[in-house]
């Protein structure tokens, strides 16, 4: 793992897997702990009647705090996975080489995410939610540019340029 | 909750109002602050009817006395009855308000729903919570028309503080022995004693309740030092406000959370927010960071 370039992994997204939609929550807060929970017997959700910013605010509570968050469908296209090292228990074998240790599989999916802020309402300048502004941006910039794209670029441009010159008299 | 039937046929006549407070020490269950109110030719009567300090009563007489009130037409009574969730999250905010904020809070709802209602308060007597002086200032500033006593054990010196004392005790008992659990948890009970932190049925009860995870049920007040111990032993769980505070303080040792990122082997988990350093800004206000290995 500490040689950089050209290390390579694999994911494998095939086979049936669980759906957790509804189930994933994304906390305001480092949780040290790795491992199952009886989240459902403790983590009550409850729906308020506040609508903000086209979010429908959710309340909850935990370790004392309040949570205020917003339940976010994961975009066209896209999917969430939980995914997890295959053969975990080979991991540790002196044996096992690079290629082994970065194979990963799918042990569930979803369609949905909760995110929460403490004490704060959610709100679309949210960190969480701008962050897939990304997949427009990525996508814009990857796009094949057409020769009409290029001409209309460029009589943007311009245009602009005029604007300046304007300007400045 | 409170005597909301119609408006009083003496509700023009000056009035005098007691507040008292039920349920500050415990680390659990809710604050209950109440209020009982008449009119000043009734002090009289009041004085006669056996009102005392709460604490001083057996709870059988506690809740005869709270009957009797109710169904008395020359007492009017309020209740505030503030959740254990939300006393925690107030003072667990990132700008955290205290319990004798909170506590003032509470006793000024009470005196404005009172006035609102038509009541023609002209004293209020009220149970000091911190400083006296200060606080009589504070409930005068903001009712300038209504004269204020605050002294210390007023509820074992005016009767009408007296009676407010009952009505608070009896609501916060009644609260607590309705409670139902929003946990659904098997083997909770709640046999939790007083819920006062010296109290070894509250302890053992709070021994058993702890939850590695998730701390306590949601009856139990977080913010409280008695709880402090028991969260110790918890898995430790890093707040971005802590963060802040520490930072303030002195900021050695800088909390990063999990974001937008998956834990590496190389990197420990407080360390790996994704912070976009080194990026365009568009990638640092997103917390967005380009991964190489998972």
């Amino acid at each position: 793992m500490e040689k950089k370039g050209t290390t390579q992994g694999s994911i494998n997204f095939k086979g049936q897997v669980a759906d957790l939609s509804g189930e994933v929550h994304l906390l305001p807060c480092a949780v040290k702990y790795d491992g199952p929970s009886s989240v459902s017997d403790y983590f009550k959700p409850k729906s308020t009647r506040l609508e903000v910013e086209g979010l429908s605010v959710k309340e909850a509570h935990f370790r004392g705090r309040k949570l205020q968050g917003a339940t976010i469908s994961i975009p066209d296209g896209y999917s969430g996975f939980v995914v997890g090292k295959k053969n975990l228990g080979k991991q540790k074998d002196a044996n096992s080489s690079e290629e082994n240790l970065n194979c990963w599989e799918m042990n569930a999916k979803f369609k949905n995410i909760t995110y929460w802020n403490h004490d704060n309402l959610p709100s679309q300048d949210d960190a969480f939610l701008c962050s897939f502004h990304w997949l427009s941006v990525a996508k814009s910039l990857h796009k094949p540019v057409a020769a009409e794209d290029l001409g209309s670029a460029s009589i943007a441009l311009g245009k602009m340029e005029e604007g300046t010159k304007k300007e400045k008299k | 909750m409170g005597s909301e039937a119609q408006l009083p046929k003496w509700a023009s006549e000056p009035c005098i109002m007691g507040i008292d407070e039920a349920g500050r020490g415990p680390v659990l269950g809710p604050m209950v602050y109440g209020c009982l109110y008449c009119a000043q030719s009734y002090q009289k009567t009041l004085s006669s009817l056996n009102f005392a300090d709460s604490k001083t009563l057996k709870e059988e007489k506690r809740e005869e006395l709270f009957e009797n009130l109710k169904t008395d037409e020359s007492i009017g009574w309020a209740v505030d009855i503030i959740d254990p969730r939300e006393l925690s999250a107030k003072m667990l905010k990132k700008n955290k308000i205290n319990l004798n904020e909170i506590s003032h809070e509470s006793a000024m709802g009470l005196v404005a729903k009172v006035l609102n209602m038509g009541i023609f308060l002209t004293e209020v007597y009220v149970d000091t919570v911190g400083d006296a002086e200060k606080y009589k200032e504070k409930l005068s500033g903001r009712f300038p028309a209504v004269k204020f006593v605050v002294a210390k054990k007023a509820d074992s010196l005016y009767p009408v503080v007296s009676g407010a004392s009952i009505v608070a005790k009896v609501t916060r008992d009644r609260a607590l022995r309705e409670w139902i659990l929003d946990e659904t948890a098997e083997n909770m009970h709640k046999n939790f004693g007083s819920g006062y932190p010296g109290d070894p049925e509250t302890k053992a009860w709070l021994e058993h309740h702890k939850h590695m995870v998730f701390g306590f049920p949601s009856l139990v007040r977080f913010s409280w030092g008695t709880c402090t111990p028991y969260i110790k032993e918890l898995a430790e769980v890093l707040w971005e406000s802590d963060k802040m505070d520490e930072d303030s303080s002195c900021g050695k040792k800088q909390m990063k959370l999990i974001r937008f990122g998956v834990t590496t082997s190389k990197r420990k988990s407080e360390e790996i927010e994704s912070s976009g350093k080194g990026h365009c800004k568009f990638f640092q206000a997103r917390k967005l960071e380009r991964l190489t290995h998972f």
